[in-house]
């Protein structure tokens, strides 16, 4: 299944680039992801709750990068499981940059989404994902026009994640579980392909 | 008092229908066990781990297998059950995959737990860590094998077959008129209401199996788990409960869970069931239909074949359990009706990263007939010809039956057509649709605004295969007739026609024969319900049985009585004879038993000091047997040929390119009919499944072998609305191959459906439709490549 689209952020490409290289921005603007573990340079554990209408679960997974070319443009590879199915995607995002300090994203992924998450959810993979990926961009946009903290703010605790995993100095944990917005275009929500995609973008 | 022949309701329908129905997932209790399965989410991967850590902990759970945990031929591949000399690489898979998956849905692990939800979630626990293979999916990339599905079948080729009668390609070479077609089919599958299912039980005291499957064959099934169970086979039972449909798939045995759950039953002690959802249906039965043809033709002015050379390819999904039986047939049914000149076919089969392919109602037949008659289509256009003209000069004449082909057919006998008048099949179907009236509705719709277009198709299909069939026919002592035979029951009617011919036979009401089928505790021996043969195999199996039986209640009657055999008729139960003597079937059922012990009034009259009788004879004559009762089989020579013409009107909207069917006629030809409503219900299911075929219903892998559309929201069934009023006529032209002169009615309806529908909106359209089945959307897209002179119009300017 291939994705592919692009959005305009509020930032010069340096800014952008920087952005989606940071781990504790990602973790707080991918839908759905509840952990990102750093396990190697450019290289992640992440868990991410994802589904299509009722096929939804946890996936855990591993994100890495490849193809740095800072800061224009860089290769996402995502590839997760989980009990609603599985995931893998490679992403080539590339960075332009549009002038006023606006940074055109152009993202091209090609996923393979597998067990029942594919078979039964096919029909509405491509537009979740692209929902998704508009969400993240959306998100990581409030964080450039300092509309949304960059990093936590260490009094929002963490409502759904265990102690433990939140304590961890190394574990980038959301604050809190997204929120679709009102009167969303997909019911059922986000979904694992969006996520990877927008995972490291 | 005739009941053979006459259009009785079904039997069965007031149990079936009052919900008496007892379907695989309505056996066991509460203390049955459960079994689920984790399968593959990969067309193509090694299993590297299966860590079952996290789910051991589950309350309920009862056992986890993997491959590591079977044991002795339970971890031996799966057999191949049709080995064929083409067939030169088999492949099979395993029960439980051991080291790589080759398709999505392939069992990985087995979980037994005291629920299916339990078990489920006992699923959901298990990891299983891959490392992703490259897949092959699709016949091109299959063909061009840049990667394998087997690594040491390189070019993912299993099997290969050409088969010639004349020099086909000389032929067309020097003919006057040449044609090259290249024709699509697509994936489909069967999609029977109910899945597949396994319920089995083990009694420890005396080793014995009970299996319950909703399986096409008991019989089959019953030996292959006592090979792979190594239980004395005497020991194993099979029982095919109700079965809520199967159109192919349910032949297709053993299923891997269909020796792990009663492997797993004899290992725990305990009853154990799986009951296969949906989405396991989707990727863990089988497909069908998936084939491109590749079509050279040559012929003369009038359209006369001289020479036909078909080459195609076959996708036979990962491994090949039921051999190349599917190509086989298109490679030989698809001459339909015709004289083909000279004619060579060759054929590979091909293994992708898919589920494996297995027959599905028509079983390659529409594939084959999608391919001759869209080359009648092709060369009547190049000529400019009536298309029903061109079929008419190819036929086979009924002076020429029986006719050889001089080919091998599925059976491994000669593709030899029995009997059949072709151009009467003809000449009724264009009388039932109206074709020579045809182009005046055209041009008054066109006056509306409205773009119809019409099409015929032809098609012979190879009915009855052996090696053969048996029944048992006993007349109880209370007059009541029981017939068992071995073949199993998916909804045909099985109960109503094999009583009818067990009623004409003996002489006795209707209402008064039982029948069971698919109960390996009441028939042992029988090959399956598949080909459309159980009225061909069974029918005359339960009539050569009841004629034993008739003929030994006309020999004790006519002792009773004091006359000979031939003074003696059966009517309504009673024997009676010229001389106007009579006894009841029943007391003749009593006197066939000769008793030393009576337990009631009847059986007193059997008893050593009731019966006369000659002291210088025994009670049984040396070569009989006690009882009113005999078994029989029938054993074909050969397969027998049922032929039909289908004929469709379409109207296909000029703005969305939606395609409608207007009219729906049928002309069939399956000899001697037991019961024509049967066999109308027959047709109808048949033709619902083309109509499905033609224009809905396929099976979509993406690049990566993933099955796109698993659910129902996404694979297209007709419904009721979709499926269009059906017209009908018959011929009946009994086979001279059996004694009641029946052909098999089972899979004629959906064999032509894609052919005769692509030959209506093409000729609706004016454009050639080589591919099938077709979307709205697919047709809007062909219409802008014909604008953009991308997709060439028809020579005879059908102008919408």
């Amino acid at each position: 299944m291939k994705v592919s689209g692009t959005a305009f952020l509020h930032g010069p490409v340096e800014s952008v680039y920087a952005v989606l290289n940071d781990p504790a921005v990602l973790v707080r603007t991918i839908p759905g992801c509840e952990t990102l573990e750093p396990v190697g340079p450019d290289a992640y554990q992440a868990t991410i709750t994802a589904g299509v209408a009722s096929i939804k679960g946890s996936f855990a997974g591993e994100v890495h990068l490849t193809d740095q070319k800072a800061p224009h443009s860089f290769v996402l590879h995502a590839s997760g499981a989980g009990a609603p199915g599985t995931v893998s995607a490679d992403v080539m995002v590339t960075l332009t940059d549009e002038g006023d300090g606006v940074t055109l994203l152009s993202y091209d992924a090609e996923a393979v989404v597998g067990g029942m998450i594919g078979g039964v959810g096919q029909r509405i993979l491509t537009g979740v994902a692209k929902k998704t990926a508009g969400e993240f961009f959306a998100a990581v946009d409030a964080v450039l026009t300092g509309a949304a903290p960059a990093v936590e703010v260490p009094a929002e605790a963490p409502a759904e994640v265990p102690a433990e995993v939140g304590a961890a100095p190394t574990i980038f944990s959301r604050p809190r579980p997204v929120t679709a917005p009102a009167g969303g275009l997909v019911p059922g929500g986000d979904f694992g392909l969006g996520v990877a995609v927008g995972a490291g973008i | 008092m005739k009941v053979f022949g006459e259009p009785i309701a079904r039997l069965e329908d007031p149990r079936l229908v009052s919900g008496q129905g007892r379907y695989l997932d309505d056996l066991g209790d509460q203390s049955t066990l459960a079994a689920a399965f984790v399968r593959s989410p990969h067309a193509h991967a090694r299993i590297v781990d299966v860590d079952v850590t996290a789910a051991l902990e589950v309350d309920g759970l009862v056992a986890i297998y993997t491959y590591d945990d079977l044991a002795g031929r339970v971890a031996d591949p799966l057999p191949v059950l049709i080995p064929h000399p083409a067939l030169h690489a088999p492949r099979t898979g395993y029960a439980l995959a051991p080291e790589v998956v080759r398709h999505v849905g392939e069992p990985i692990v087995m979980v037994v737990a005291t629920d299916r939800y339990i078990a489920e979630d006992v699923c959901d626990r298990i990891r299983v860590t891959y490392e992703p293979l490259p897949p092959v999916v699709g016949i091109d990339n299959a063909f061009r094998a840049e990667h394998a599905v087997h690594p040491e079948v390189a070019d993912n080729i299993a099997g290969h077959l050409v088969q010639e009668v004349g020099d086909a390609r000389r032929a067309i070479d020097a003919a006057p008129h040449r044609l090259e077609l290249h024709l699509h089919i697509e994936r489909s599958a069967s999609m029977p209401m109910e899945g597949r299912g396994v319920y089995a039980r083990w009694e420890p005291h005396d080793r014995s199996l009970r299996v319950y499957s909703s399986t096409q064959t008991s019989t089959s099934l019953r030996f292959a788990l006592a090979h792979k169970l190594n239980v004395p086979v005497d020991r194993v039972e099979v029982v095919a409960p109700d079965v809520g449909g199967g159109f192919g798939v349910k032949i297709m045995h053993p299923f891997p869970e269909e020796i792990l759950v009663p492997w797993a039953a004899t290992r725990l002690g305990r009853a154990v069931k799986w009951a296969e959802d949906r989405r396991e249906h989707f990727i863990s039965s089988a497909h069908e239909r998936g084939q491109r043809h590749t079509v050279r033709v040559g012929f003369d002015d009038e359209g006369r074949l001289l020479g036909l050379d078909v080459e195609f390819l076959h996708d036979n999904g990962a491994y090949t359990p039921y051999g190349v039986v599917v190509p086989i047939i298109t490679a030989t049914q698809l001459l339909g009706p015709y004289k083909p000149g000279a004619y060579r076919v060759e054929f590979h089969s091909l293994y992708t990263n898919t589920l494996i392919v297995t027959p599905y109602r028509g079983a390659g037949r529409p594939q084959g007939a999608f391919a001759m008659e869209r080359t009648m289509d092709a060369i009547a256009d190049h000529l400019g010809l009536d298309r029903a003209a061109v079929r008419e000069r190819n036929l086979i004449q009924p002076d020429e039956m029986p006719y050889d082909h001089g080919l091998m057919f599925q059976d491994g006998r000669g593709l030899v057509y029995d009997s059949g008048d072709f151009p009467a099949t003809l000449d009724k179907i264009r009388k039932l649709v109206g074709w020579d009236d045809f182009a005046t509705y055209r041009e008054q719709a066109r006056t509306e605004g409205r773009r119809v277009g019409i099409g015929l198709a032809c098609y012979v299909e190879g009915t009855g295969v052996g090696p053969y069939e048996g029944a048992h026919v006993r007349v109880e002592t209370t007059g009541h007739v029981h017939v068992a035979t071995g073949l199993t029951t998916q909804g045909q009617g099985h109960e109503t026609v094999f009583a009818q011919v067990a009623a004409e036979e003996l002489g006795v009401p209707v209402e008064d024969v039982t029948v069971v089928t698919g109960d390996t505790r009441r028939f042992k021996y029988a090959v399956g319900t598949f080909a459309s043969r159980a009225a061909v195999m069974s029918g005359n199996a339960v009539a050569l049985a009841a004629r034993k039986v008739r003929a030994k209640a006309l020999r004790i009657a006519a002792e009773a009585l004091s006359c000979t055999p031939g003074d003696l008729d059966i009517v309504d139960g009673v024997v009676r004879s010229s001389a106007g003597g009579e006894i009841p079937l029943k007391t003749v059922a009593v006197l066939a038993n000769p008793l030393r012990y009576a337990f009631d009034a009847e059986t007193t009259r059997a008893t050593q000091f009731a019966v006369g009788g000659h002291l210088d004879r025994p009670p049984i004559e040396p070569g009989e047997e006690p009882g009113l009762e005999a078994t029989d089989y029938y054993s074909p020579l050969r397969s027998t040929f049922a032929n039909g013409a289908h004929a469709a009107i379409v109207e296909t909207d000029p703005e969305t390119a939606d395609i409608r069917i207007l009219r729906y006629c049928v002309v069939h030809d399956c000899g001697t009919l037991i019961n024509p409503r049967i066999v109308d219900g027959q047709i109808h299911g048949g033709v619902a499944q083309g109509v499905g075929g033609a224009l809905y219903e396929r099976i979509v892998y993406d690049d990566h072998g993933q099955l796109l559309n698993a659910s129902y929201m996404d694979f297209l069934i007709p419904y009721a609305s979709e499926v269009p009023k059906i017209e009908t006529d018959h011929l009946e032209t009994p086979s001279p191959l059996n004694p009641l002169g029946v052909k098999g009615a089972g899979e004629a309806g959906v064999i032509p459906g894609a052919a005769v529908i692509a030959a209506a909106i093409e000729d609706a359209e004016g454009f050639r439709i080589d591919k099938m089945p077709i979307s709205p959307s697919e047709l809007w897209e062909l219409r802008r490549r014909h604008e953009a002179g991308e997709v060439p119009g028809l020579k005879r300017g059908v102008r919408p």
